[in-house]
């Protein structure tokens, strides 16, 4: 059955391994910026090797996958922000600040999901690969425009009221720093968009020979390294489920109905619009199903000041992460067998 | 018997994404520089515990005149009223060459 075929995979066990650490309140601690380093160096490995590929690939259909890509990217976080209003418990500040994270991907997802098509040894087109560097930043966008919006309507109720402006404090620090094109410029050069994108670019005009002798490096370690990552995420999750009653049952479910919602879009999206095989089209539900934890927070925490983190954090790496990883990989799987024809 | 004399370290804790903020602020208010090292704690925003470098904190030290102390200080109010978490404090201390503290540093 596939869904245990991910539950015994070597890099899911660890997942669970240092979740467990956790619970079990073992001293096991690694380096603070452990999870980073290993993050660049998979955005690194996953780029060279998808350059490399892509660039023997179909440009129509590569200038295809990168039109959907930014057609997610920025839908779903609109998706989401009005979802997330329509429950009624989360203010819009939030609502858009969480919606970014959903809107934007998870590398580490991702990653997890192609080691579960080699398990199994499904193919899978290259395309998604440039998916996932496209779907980094869109929703940073999204984010930040429904953040000053829903900060309009804020200080125009206020206004109404009490004549206060706090909600439009005007900060002469910030005369260089907050301008819309400032924050686009942040949102597509920040670092795991320059490191895959640069990558991919690296690997596509590399001489063959060149890129045989870094196979080691790109290859062999690869699912070594992914393992360690995952052991690292698993501490963090497990850490981040604590703030769980904080952040109360309706967000939490939406942590889970999210990514369904997304991973649903995404393969169809995969195999309608993109017409690629079961591989593929399980990675576009990835994309689609996936919230980001390492671009996006810190944007939002820039931009959206007042949106509470814990909120955004427990929810991509403490619920959707963790679901992702175990239970939704399996399921966008099966899906793709089910629609791709 | 060396002789000290009186500046006003000024302290901030807060999210290490506002660091550039920061930095530019201290450069429009004339500071002559700063120190800034990784923190973690618990405090009114949650916990930041720099697990895995998520959720870090910066622990942000300067020293400067008194004179420059108020407008410093109504920069980072404005950042407060903007949303953002600062703990701000200042202490006096009592520093050996005054002069250090006085001209704004070049990059």
């Amino acid at each position: 059955m596939s869904s245990l075929n991910n539950l015994l995979l070597p890099a899911v066990l660890f997942f669970a391994l240092g979740f467990i650490a956790r619970i079990i309140k073992s001293d096991l601690r690694f380096p603070p910026d452990l999870a980073k380093v290993l993050s660049i160096y998979l955005l690194m490995a996953i780029g060279l090797h998808g350059g490399y590929e892509l660039a023997r690939a179909d440009l129509m259909m590569a200038l295809s996958s990168i039109m959907w890509a930014l057609i997610l990217g920025f839908s779903l976080p609109i998706a989401g922000y009005l979802g997330l209003l329509l429950t009624g418990k989360v203010n819009p500040m939030d609502a858009a600040a969480i919606s970014a994270h959903y809107g934007s991907v998870s590398a580490g997802t991702f990653l997890t999901a192609v080691a579960y098509l080699d398990n199994i040894s499904v193919e899978y087109e290259t395309y998604p690969l440039i998916m996932l560097a496209v779907m980094e930043s869109p929703a940073i966008i999204v984010g930040l425009i429904l953040a000053v919006k829903a900060r309009h309507t804020l200080a125009a109720k206020e206004g109404s009221s009490s004549n206060s402006k706090t909600a439009a404090v005007a900060d002469d620090d910030d005369e260089n720093s907050s301008g819309f094109g400032a924050l686009l410029r942040e949102a597509f050069t920040n670092g795991s968009v320059v490191v895959l994108t640069g990558s991919m670019i690296i690997g596509a005009i590399s001489a063959p020979s060149g890129m045989e002798k870094l196979e080691p490096f790109t290859e062999e370690i690869f699912m070594g390294v992914l393992c360690l990552f995952l052991f690292d995420m698993g501490m963090v999750a497990a850490r981040r489920i604590g703030d769980f009653r904080q952040v109360g049952p309706v967000l939490a479910l939406f942590g889970v109905v999210m990514p369904l919602f997304g991973g649903v879009v995404g393969a169809y999206v995969g195999a309608m619009a993109l017409g690629f095989g079961v591989g593929g089209t399980t990675l576009v539900a990835v994309l689609g199903a996936s919230a980001s934890y390492i671009a996006v927070p810190p944007a939002m925490r820039l931009a959206v000041p007042e949106a509470n983190p814990s909120f955004y954090l427990t929810l991509s790496l403490g619920i959707t992460f963790p679901f992702n990883v175990v239970v939704g990989i399996p399921l966008y799987h099966t899906l793709a067998q089910a629609i791709v024809v | 018997m060396v002789t000290l004399f009186p500046e006003k370290l000024l302290n901030i804790i807060t999210i290490d994404s506002l660091e550039d903020k920061l930095v530019d602020s201290f450069k429009k208010y004339g500071v002559s520089g700063y120190t800034i090292v990784r923190a973690r704690g618990v405090g009114s925003s949650g916990m930041h515990a720099d697990m895995s470098g998520f959720d870090a904190n910066i622990l942000v030290k300067v020293i400067l005149p008194e004179d420059r102390v108020q407008n410093l200080l109504d920069s980072l109010e404005r950042k407060i009223r903007k949303g953002y978490h600062l703990t701000v404090f200042v202490y006096d201390v009592q520093v050996m060459r005054p002069e250090k503290f006085n001209i704004p540093w070049n990059e």
